[in-house]
């Protein structure tokens, strides 16, 4: 007891004091996984907006295709890069595997679904008479959508802070593909993974300190979208 | 003199179109003809707000065309600037009263130079003047109504179909809007409305469209019927009515309250075949004339005149003989 009483103190310290290690790795966590959710907000936002006001043939597979992959594990993901970026794979010449943006593009094929999945809800869940508003205004297909998405804003939102709490929690990739090089590819998760099996308790507890306030944050901005949607 | 020959708003031709389970709307032939008021007529059910959101390109029917102003539709943009549309349960977009309006403009694309102006003069028209800056979605229910009508008319859309303007509207409300469809009709729109309220949309216009069970009728929908026809003789299961028709599969009839005579004892010796002793249930001035209700099993309205009115001497209570022949009697 004392061992992990001792190693909370010293986690507690180490963040109080914004030890330069604990520091960098937090910033470069949330800086890639920012990252990642910028570009799975830019592409799965409109994705989800189109799909949610369109019909077309081969929406409810695609849903159901949606569905999964929200739920996909990381370390599936990971392996599928890994293939694909490695020296020999196809995409190998571009030299991405551990580096930086290896994880950023991990991260954005992970979270990407879970954007467009909770857009798509969000604008099945705007009152229909939004629809048909918009529409008898003689809205154009890129007015239409602008103000379909300027009206869901919030639930639409939600989901972007969902699909960021996932990209900054996720391990499996980021290990995979950053390969948690110190100083270069170290997010709070793989370092947290490392430091505790070398032993270095104290490291680990403060970078998972701050990913809990971190998602306590995200949670509560969550139920607070979710109050005012 | 005759009226000169007035260019279709919409022409619908054997349109069926079932938006959901049970309800079915069946048109054979319906033309609306353009810069008229028109009021569409019937109970909650009759398939007003089905029609209303094809006339306003928002649904597409399953079967049969549709020809607005004399073109096949489009669904397009283009096609739908011509129209304004409030929904009987108007839908504000997030932001003020003034930020709605001026969207539907800028969506219109009405020109921008004549957004300012244009705003001014129909929040007079409409007396939201003081409602601009406000919250569209904090409304009250007649504020709202006036608001999605100066949304639909800001534009400038030559036809303006209305969902129930009337409902849930207090009176002075409902005089004030009367007003403005008169002042806009007069203007030139087209102005198609629905209501249930048979003698206010009378009082406001002479054009009539009557849907019954999503059917057209010519008929005014009073005195309307169910049950079975085995000529001459169609059965409500109350009442045995003499009726003249071809068509043997009808299942409703409706009897023009004008063609009701009213008498205190039976007539003898006419030609009326259809005579029944009923109790008077209610009397109701109406524009000109005088409404009676009268109860033999089924319940009748009869319109009559003041004079006639008075001649009777009639007491609410008393048992009077409603007459009426077989060929006032529709079958549809």
């Amino acid at each position: 007891m004392e061992f992990f009483s001792d190693a909370l103190l010293a986690a507690i310290q180490l963040i109080i004091a914004m030890d330069p290690e604990v520091t960098e790795i937090v910033v470069f966590s949330v800086g890639v996984s920012l990252a990642a959710s910028l570009i799975a907000a830019a592409t799965g936002i409109p994705a989800g907006i189109a799909m949610a006001i369109n019909t077309f043939p081969g929406k409810k597979t695609l849903q159901h295709l949606l569905n999964t992959l929200m739920a996909m594990p990381t370390v599936v993901i990971g392996l599928l890069l890994y293939g694909l970026l490695s020296r020999v794979g196809p995409l190998g010449d571009w030299g991405l595997l551990y580096t930086p943006t290896a994880i950023i593009i991990a991260q954005s094929i992970l979270i990407f679904p879970i954007m467009m999945n909770l857009t798509v809800s969000a604008v099945n869940s705007a009152d229909p008479r939004l629809f048909s508003t918009l529409r008898s205004l003689g809205a154009r297909p890129a007015n239409f959508a602008w103000h379909v998405a300027r009206t869901t804003r919030l639930a639409i939102l939600a989901g972007v802070v969902t699909g960021f709490g996932r990209a900054i929690g996720e391990v499996g990739a980021a290990m995979m593909l950053g390969g948690n090089i110190e100083g270069y590819t170290r997010t709070m998760t793989t370092a947290i993974a490392l430091e505790t099996s070398k032993g270095e308790f104290e490291l680990a507890l403060a970078l998972g300190l701050v990913l809990l306030v971190l998602a306590f944050v995200l949670n509560f901005m969550l139920s607070w979208l979710n109050r005012n949607v | 003199m005759a009226e000169p020959k007035r260019m279709s708003a919409y022409t619908l031709k054997n349109i069926h179109h079932q938006p959901g389970e049970g309800f079915s709307l069946q048109i054979d032939q319906l033309s609306v003809a353009a810069g008229q008021l028109t009021a569409l007529l019937g109970d909650n059910g009759a398939g007003k707000s089905t029609l209303m959101k094809l006339l306003a390109l928002l649904e597409k029917p399953q079967t049969g065309e549709i020809k607005f102003l004399g073109a096949s539709l489009r669904y397009d943009a283009a096609q739908r600037r011509q129209i304004g549309y409030v929904d009987q349960y108007p839908y504000m977009l997030p932001g003020s009263v003034e930020d709605n309006i001026r969207l539907a403009m800028k969506l219109q694309r009405a020109p921008k130079n004549q957004h300012h102006d244009q705003l001014q003069v129909i929040a007079q028209t409409l007396q939201i003047s003081h409602l601009l800056n406000q919250d569209a979605r904090t409304l009250s229910g007649g504020e709202l109504k006036r608001v999605a009508i100066a949304r639909a008319i800001s534009y400038q859309p030559s036809i303006l179909l209305l969902d129930e303007p009337f409902a849930n509207l207090d009176t002075s409300q409902v005089n004030a809007l009367e007003l403005t469809l008169r002042q806009l009709s007069e203007s030139g729109t087209t102005i198609i409305f629905s209501s249930h309220d048979r003698l206010r949309a009378q009082a406001l216009t002479s054009h009539h469209i009557n849907l019954v069970h999503g059917r057209t009728t010519r008929m005014p929908l009073l005195n309307v019927f169910s049950g079975n026809y085995h000529a001459p003789i169609f059965d409500t299961g109350q009442l045995a009515i003499h009726a003249v028709s071809e068509q043997s599969s009808a299942s409703h009839i409706a009897i023009d309250p004008n063609e009701i005579i009213v008498s205190r004892q039976a007539l003898t010796g006419s030609s009326l075949q259809n005579s029944f002793n009923g109790q008077l249930v209610q009397i109701a001035q109406e524009a000109q004339a005088i409404r009676l209700t009268i109860a033999c099993g089924e319940t009748f309205q009869a319109v009559i005149s003041q004079q006639a009115f008075d001649a009777l001497q009639l007491q609410l209570g008393e048992t009077v003989c409603i007459s009426f022949k077989a060929t006032a009697v529709t079958l549809f």
